[in-house]
């Protein structure tokens, strides 16, 4: 129970067309482009006029990747250089939507808590927000002693690049804060580690 | 909730505000505070008549500041089983009546963005007491108020003065509606919608905001239901070993309380789901007339809200 079996342990699932919404707005960070542009493509066959009401946001690998986006069409696609760049201007898209709008997020885990986390400001809730884990699960992990986030954590056990403890990492997550929480590893016997692995990959 | 738990208060001022809905001060006897509430909350008001004993919910009015006394307003129903007739013909100012704690069932999303509400009528009610938490705050806010002419605009002055342009008014006899679907489709994301009025008014919020994509959790309505006159019927409750006869004209609920058997309940109005009873044997069919059950517990027929629904039944058996 300490590290796993934790209900707060987001699940995601394949994204799909949610046609009852009446506004679309897409993220995807890196390998989340191909599930994105899957729903682009359910969404031009189950109701083509939703793709007037959709805006798509992406960071995409390489340049070759926007390519196929820009043959749907979209009147709404942005490109980003890399995932800082895009939720900045996620927060400013979220200032100027409507209510019915439906979000979609594909990406690396930790892109999809960011996301997430701004969504969340704007009362954002599960029945509105749909995400799929594509790519890296690294982690960002919050230390909960200095309260430091460590990202892109691939480890069981991490060093908080805060306070520099050694931090065992949770499956415990956070929405608010976009992370998984990490406690003091050895405590009660300091030094005492048990084996450091690559878990997170 | 039972008798016991009850507060004595004593009406200090009534006040006819429109031809159909009187206005009423509560306050506790002997001057002491009442109990705190947030907006949206009611209470049921437990009126002793010559033949029966009522007791309706009613949504407190009064400021959530105001705790010297509450305020109601009371519409008198056409169909009336008594209760609003009794609050309007009976209750005289200086009569002592009995109230239950207030329950909030219908409280502002505390993380909301903006705030829409949307009156029907003396649906009006919950959205005074929940304005006044709205006026300190950042969010903002707009009252959607629809009644079938100006003399039944109740409360409008008041409303008028403290929230000036952000009441927006409908008269039926001006052929004014609300445009619900403009209104709906346009708002900020993280808006919530409150709706509180008859039936008619309460479906159409709530189908149109669905058709535009708002989620569940985005859509809040209060609807008290009297209790439906039906034919009359029999129950057998098990544990108390008791039968019950349930007249046409009285509830389930208050035909078990008026055998002696306490029922926990808090709205009476098939909202809350706090007098759910389990069905342990059932010859017909059940009526429900609650917002609470699903179409799949109604199905299993496994339960009824006693505040309101009743049975067409040969043998009736509850676990009480």
């Amino acid at each position: 129970m300490l590290v796993t079996g934790i209900k707060s342990k987001p699940v995601y699932a394949p994204l799909r067309a949610d046609i009852g919404g009446r506004h679309h707005l897409m993220l995807a960070s890196g390998p989340g482009a191909a599930a994105v542009l899957r729903v682009l493509g359910e969404l031009q066959r189950s109701a083509p006029q939703a793709l007037g009401n959709t805006r798509v946001l992406m960071a995409p690998e390489t340049r070759q990747a926007a390519a196929p986006f820009k043959l749907l069409g979209l009147l709404g696609l942005s490109l980003f250089d890399d995932t800082h760049a895009l939720l900045g201007a996620f927060r400013g898209v979220l200032d100027e939507s409507l209510m019915g709008t439906r979000l979609y997020v594909a990406g690396p885990e930790s892109f999809i808590g960011l996301a997430m986390k701004i969504a969340l400001e704007f009362d954002l809730n599960k029945d509105e927000i749909r995400a799929e884990e594509m790519g890296s699960l690294a982690r960002r992990v919050y230390c909960v002693h200095c309260r430091t986030a460590t990202e892109d954590v691939r480890t069981n056990i991490v060093r908080c690049t805060g306070c520099e403890r050694w931090l065992l990492v949770r499956d415990h997550y956070s929405r608010r804060l976009a992370a998984y929480m990490g406690v003091m590893a050895d405590a009660e016997a300091p030094g005492e580690l048990p084996p450091i692995k690559e878990v997170y990959l | 909730m039972n008798e016991a738990q009850t507060l004595a208060v004593e009406v200090t001022a009534i006040e006819q505000v429109t031809p159909l809905i009187k206005h009423f001060k509560l306050a506790a006897l002997g001057g002491a505070a009442l109990p705190a509430f947030s907006g949206g909350s009611h209470i049921i008001v437990v009126m002793r008549g010559a033949a029966r004993i009522h007791r309706n919910p009613y949504s407190l009015l009064s400021s959530p500041h105001q705790l010297d006394a509450y305020e109601i307003g009371v519409r008198r129903m056409e169909e009336s089983r008594g209760g609003s007739h009794f609050m309007h013909d009976q209750v005289k100012v200086g009569s002592r009546l009995e109230i239950a704690h207030p329950v909030n069932l219908f409280p502002l999303d505390k993380i909301a963005r903006k705030h829409v509400l949307i009156a029907g009528g003396i649906g009006v009610t919950p959205f005074l007491a929940q304005l006044e938490d709205l006026h300190d705050g950042q969010v903002p806010y707009e009252l959607h108020y629809s009644v079938r002419s100006p003399e039944h605009a109740a409360f409008l002055r008041s409303l008028r003065s403290r929230e000036g342009d952000k009441v927006r008014m409908y008269y039926d006899s001006e052929s004014q509606a609300i445009d619900f679907d403009g209104l709906l489709s346009n708002q900020p994301l993280g808006t919530h919608v409150y709706v509180c009025g008859p039936a008619g008014l309460i479906n159409r919020v709530t189908t149109t905001a669905k058709s535009c994509g708002w989620p569940d959790s985005h859509i809040h309505w209060e609807q008290f239901s009297a209790p439906p006159v039906g034919d009359a019927f029999e129950v057998f409750l098990a544990r108390t070993n008791l039968t019950v006869h349930v007249p046409p004209d009285q509830s389930l609920l208050e035909s078990i309380e008026a055998a002696g058997v306490e029922v926990p309940y808090l709205c009476r109005g098939g909202v809350c789901g706090f007098c759910q009873t389990r069905v342990l044997e059932l010859d017909g069919e059940l009526l429900h007339n609650d917002h609470f059950l699903s179409d799949a517990d109604r199905a299993g027929a496994k339960s009824i809200m006693p505040c309101v629904s009743r049975a067409r039944c040969k043998t009736l058996v509850l676990d009480l």
